[in-house]
């Protein structure tokens, strides 16, 4: 007699194969057709290799994790550090790019968003060339990023007890600059190369204050910028460092949003902790 | 899946070896799928390649926000819908009784059916399309209601309607092939 969890397990367990043969003369127009579609883009334009790492979580979450960079813009010039508030703003972003190395936790939303395994949240810890990327969700590790921007490597491990897996990624292609797009100094000098507006002061974590909010599109950069974008930036008044990023955009129909705080700046990160320490039981998925 | 997100990302960044992994991986599922909901092989065949080609095509705007495969399986229940419907309209009753012949050029058979799966699928198409869509979603495209009822555009409850009332029919069909 069949009940509905047969049914259903006769429906998940029921094969069909394909012929071989066809299987690999459909592949060849398929690569044929992506050669031609490569051809067309390149033609058309160049790709937007920021906003493709932006759009992209994972990447992004590499990236952000990637670096805390050394270039500081001439915006520095636009400036002004003769500031009547608290915080001197120009000072922030040298602060930033000074840091030794910066721990901070990140918190991001998609919705809607169709993904289970996303981490509630993750502790970020990088230093000038060096990252690591820590995902908890419910309170454990599922994810672990490495980046290395000497060697241009990524590693990602998956730490849910059904996958036990990691992939390593060279990111050949990528240009250092590139790969500072999403960090935290990044942030500070975007903020101050785009219109801002003051907020004044608030306390966060009983630390007083001061914040700016742009609604610059340019803030996220690309060819194509994403709706509505909104972002705050809150620094301590007495330290002169960032305490929170508040981040919110709309791509594709998809509200994005992402809190950063927890920040703690010029710290010393053993190296020890940006050493990848895979399990011997992880499989390796890198194609 | 870190694998599936890896690999989109070296497929958007022009690696063929990421796409012919992606096609390996999922071709056999997204065939059993659109058959399944098709009950057509020609039909199925040219819906799976179609889903291909504008995978590749879209690669430049395509942003993985949940599983691959759940993504896939979505293109292909839309593309299988769109086709149903097409056919509706022409009066057809359904298209496991009058699908024209497909245009597809290829010589041989893509997919080869085994008898069970055969039996299975002339019970399936028996169904209502939207039952008959909400329970190969679930049990071959692996999605969570939720993202079946985003994909179909109606509530949650509508969706665990559809599966459990789909589910019974297709218990009753199937015994009932038992017992003659």
């Amino acid at each position: 007699m069949n009940t509905p969890d047969n049914i259903e397990k006769l429906i998940q367990n029921t094969v069909i194969h394909s012929n071989p043969d066809v299987n690999q003369a459909v592949l060849k127009e398929l690569l044929q057709q992506f050669d031609n579609t490569r051809e067309q883009k390149q033609a058309v334009m160049q790709p937007n290799i920021r906003r493709t790492i932006m759009k992209n979580r994972i990447t992004k979450l590499s990236i952000t994790a990637a670096v805390i960079g050394v270039v500081v813009l001439g915006l520095l010039e636009f400036v002004g550090t003769q500031s009547t508030s608290g915080v001197v703003w120009a000072d922030v972003a040298k602060k930033v790019q000074a840091s030794r190395g910066v721990i901070f936790r990140s918190t991001e939303h998609i919705v809607p968003d169709t993904y289970d395994q996303k981490s509630d949240f993750s502790m970020q810890y990088c230093t000038s060339t060096q990252s690591r990327l820590d995902g908890y969700k419910e309170g454990e590790i599922i994810k672990t990023i490495w980046g290395d921007c000497n060697t241009k490597t990524v590693i990602l491990v998956d730490h849910l007890p059904s996958h036990k897996s990691y992939v390593k990624m060279t990111l050949e292609k990528m240009m250092p600059d590139r790969l500072r797009t999403a960090d935290p100094n990044r942030w500070v000098q975007k903020f101050l190369s785009c219109q801002y507006k003051k907020l004044g002061q608030k306390t966060i974590d009983g630390v007083l204050c001061e914040g700016i909010e742009t609604t610059d599109p340019a803030f996220y950069g690309g060819g194509n910028p994403p709706e509505t974008p909104v972002a705050r930036l809150w620094v301590s008044v007495e330290t002169g460092y960032p305490v929170q990023f508040e981040g919110e955009r709309v791509y594709d129909g998809q509200r994005h949003t992402c809190v950063q705080d927890q920040f703690q700046w010029d710290v010393e990160l053993d190296e020890s902790m940006f050493e990848p320490n895979i399990p011997a039981d992880y499989i390796d998925i890198s194609p | 899946m870190l694998e599936d997100k890896l690999l989109v990302w070296k497929f958007k960044h022009g690696s063929k070896e990421a796409f012919c992994r992606i096609y390996e991986k999922y071709r056999d599922d997204l065939l059993r799928l659109a058959i399944s909901l098709l009950n057509e092989a020609d039909v199925a065949e040219d819906v799976v390649h179609d889903v291909f080609t504008s995978f590749i095509q879209n690669a430049n705007r395509f942003q993985l926000t949940g599983s691959l495969k759940g993504y896939l399986a979505t293109c292909v229940a839309n593309r299988a819908r769109n086709v149903n419907q097409a056919y509706q309209r022409q009066q057809n009753p359904g298209l496991d009784a009058s699908v024209p012949a497909s245009s597809s050029s290829r010589p041989e058979k893509w997919i080869i059916i085994s008898d069970e799966f055969r039996w299975l699928s002339n019970a399936l198409v028996k169904l209502p399309y939207d039952q008959r869509e909400t329970i190969l979603l679930r049990a071959q495209g692996g999605m969570k209601f939720r993202q079946i009822a985003k994909s179909q555009s109606v509530p949650i409850k509508t969706v665990q309607s559809r599966y459990r009332i789909g589910l019974d029919k297709l218990r009753s069909m199937l015994n009932g092939e038992v017992t003659k």
